[in-house]
């Protein structure tokens, strides 16, 4: 049984011809209804993804990526299809996400785990192993704001991993740092797809899709224009992106 | 559509997060200042003093003006800071909202939090203040006091609900309010009492949730009265109605929040 199954998903955001935001606007322009015109981001997107596979989106800024990855992990609402899923998600759209610069490492880690659906307890446990993956120890009671950004993206890294339920949704997100821990990152990445976890990653990067997926995925205008193996994708995706023939 | 199988955060990890946004943002925001939490008392008491002084002048002949200003004074307070907090509430964190799946009301509860502790310390502080004075409350009159403070609190989440999503929408919503509060501060019985406005008004002013609270705790706490069961209903039903509508604006307009941020 596939872990994430998507059926024929459609999305569309309706865009006003005049944008009112506030009561005051609204209140004047009481008697001028607005048209609306609506934009099709997404249809009739269906793949799944199985146990321990590693799928890759490909397309175009604007295809509609990141909209699919935000109805998978229910922050949007379909408003057609259905999404499916038999297995735990942990969605990392952005990294070191509610991280705050005025906290220390160790109230940083509470903040991210907890956001990313961890309780408190498996942060307290996990809490020595995040800062040794981050290479952070000595400065864990060092506010955030002092740390490079290369060491702050280090702990997200290290919160994120150990947050990883048995589905990871990633977007554009992959190591940073030194060469050191991008190969930390790389094995800790292997170990997951090696236990069986399913990772479903958006990246513009041909070299990231063909090490690291086993299916590609294109997507053009809302709709799956390619499913097929990683190489193959790359290609019809390097072909889109630079107008080659 | 979406269907999820195991997908929801656990209660745990729900209440987790809630302990956490709460720990975090109460630490932000007093730890840097000298004196920390004390800054956020300083100013219901700064008040206190200030109206006493002003207002003793016109209502002095009431030996228990100072007890009934100061009851007043803290429990609007709370409801002045955490309305204002819950209607920013979505819209201070939308960055969670727009990269992370977690229930959205978590970020209105906990954005009143700090109003919540400061209002648990000034009720302590009422306390010693009424007993210091003479009038310390027996085990009924406390009771009857938390009883309307947890109304209270349903109220101003009710209120939150409804706001921190309507706010996503009409992005004046906090100037508005800010007017309303300021008005709202008069239209309460805080630095007058009741009495000098006509009855025949009192229905209204008791519309503004602030007025009966204010007017039970100090009826229960003061002047040693308990209010009749029929004021009782009024409250209960109030509180209810507001929390209910509350609850059905969030229902309805939070799932698609993040569309609007």
């Amino acid at each position: 049984m596939a872990v994430l199954d998507v059926r024929d998903v459609a999305k569309s955001f309706r865009i006003p011809d005049v944008h009112r935001t506030t009561v005051r606007e609204h209140a004047l322009a009481l008697f001028r209804p607005r048209r609306f015109r609506d934009l099709r981001v997404l249809d009739g997107v269906t793949f799944q993804l199985a146990r321990g596979e590693t799928l890759a989106i490909m397309g175009r800024n604007g295809c509609g990526k990141s909209t699919l990855l935000k109805i998978i992990a229910g922050i949007y609402a379909a408003e057609r299809g259905h999404v499916v899923r038999n297995a735990g998600i942990t969605p990392i759209l952005e990294l070191g996400l509610g991280w705050n610069p005025e906290l220390d490492a160790v109230d940083n880690v509470y903040l991210m785990g907890a956001v990313l659906g961890l309780t408190l307890g498996e942060i307290r446990a996990g809490m020595d192993d995040i800062l040794a993956f981050a290479e952070l120890r000595p400065f864990a009671s060092l506010k955030l704001q002092h740390y490079s950004s290369g060491m702050a993206a280090r702990l997200a890294y290290a919160v994120a991993f150990h947050a990883v339920r048995e589905v990871l949704v990633l977007d554009e997100i992959f190591a940073v740092g030194d060469v050191g821990f991008i190969m930390r990152c790389q094995e800790r990445y292997r170990a997951l797809s090696a236990a069986g976890h399913a990772v479903l990653l958006v990246s513009h990067d041909p070299r990231i899709v063909t090490t690291f997926c086993h299916r590609a995925i294109l997507l053009e205008a809302g709709t799956i224009v390619m499913d097929d193996t990683p190489e193959r994708v790359c290609k019809e995706y390097l072909r889109l992106v630079t107008g080659a023939r | 559509m979406s269907v999820t199988r195991s997908e929801a955060l656990s209660p745990a990890a729900v209440s987790g997060l809630v302990w956490t946004l709460v720990r975090t943002d109460f630490k932000t925001r007093y730890q840097p200042t000298v004196g920390g939490f004390v800054w956020a008392l300083l100013k219901p008491f700064a008040m206190f003093l200030v109206l006493m002084a002003v207002f003793s002048f016109i209502f002095g002949g009431d030996p228990a003006y100072r007890f009934h200003l100061i009851i007043g004074l803290f429990l609007w307070d709370f409801f002045a800071e955490a309305t204002k907090h819950g209607l920013v509430s979505l819209q201070a964190k939308s960055y969670l909202i727009n990269k992370a799946k977690f229930p959205a009301w978590v970020l209105v509860i906990s954005a009143a939090s700090n109003a919540l502790i400061t209002l648990g310390v000034v009720c302590v502080a009422i306390v010693v203040f009424l007993a210091v004075g003479g009038r310390a409350p027996g085990p009924l009159a406390c009771g009857l006091f938390l009883l309307y403070l947890v109304q209270y609190i349903l109220i101003v989440t009710g209120f939150s609900l409804a706001a921190s999503v309507l706010f996503l929408r009409y992005r004046d919503l906090n100037q508005l309010w800010d007017v309303a509060i300021q008005a709202g501060f008069f239209v309460a019985p805080i630095v007058y009492p009741l009495s000098i406005i006509p009855e025949r008004f009192h229905f209204f002013l008791y519309l503004w949730p602030p007025t009966p609270i204010i007017q039970f705790a100090r009826a229960v706490l003061v002047e040693g009265t308990i209010p009749t069961a029929r004021a009782h209903a009024f409250l209960a039903i109030e509180t209810l109605v507001i929390l209910a509508i509350g609850l059905w604006v969030f229902r309805v307009l939070a799932p698609r929040a993040a569309e609007y941020l």
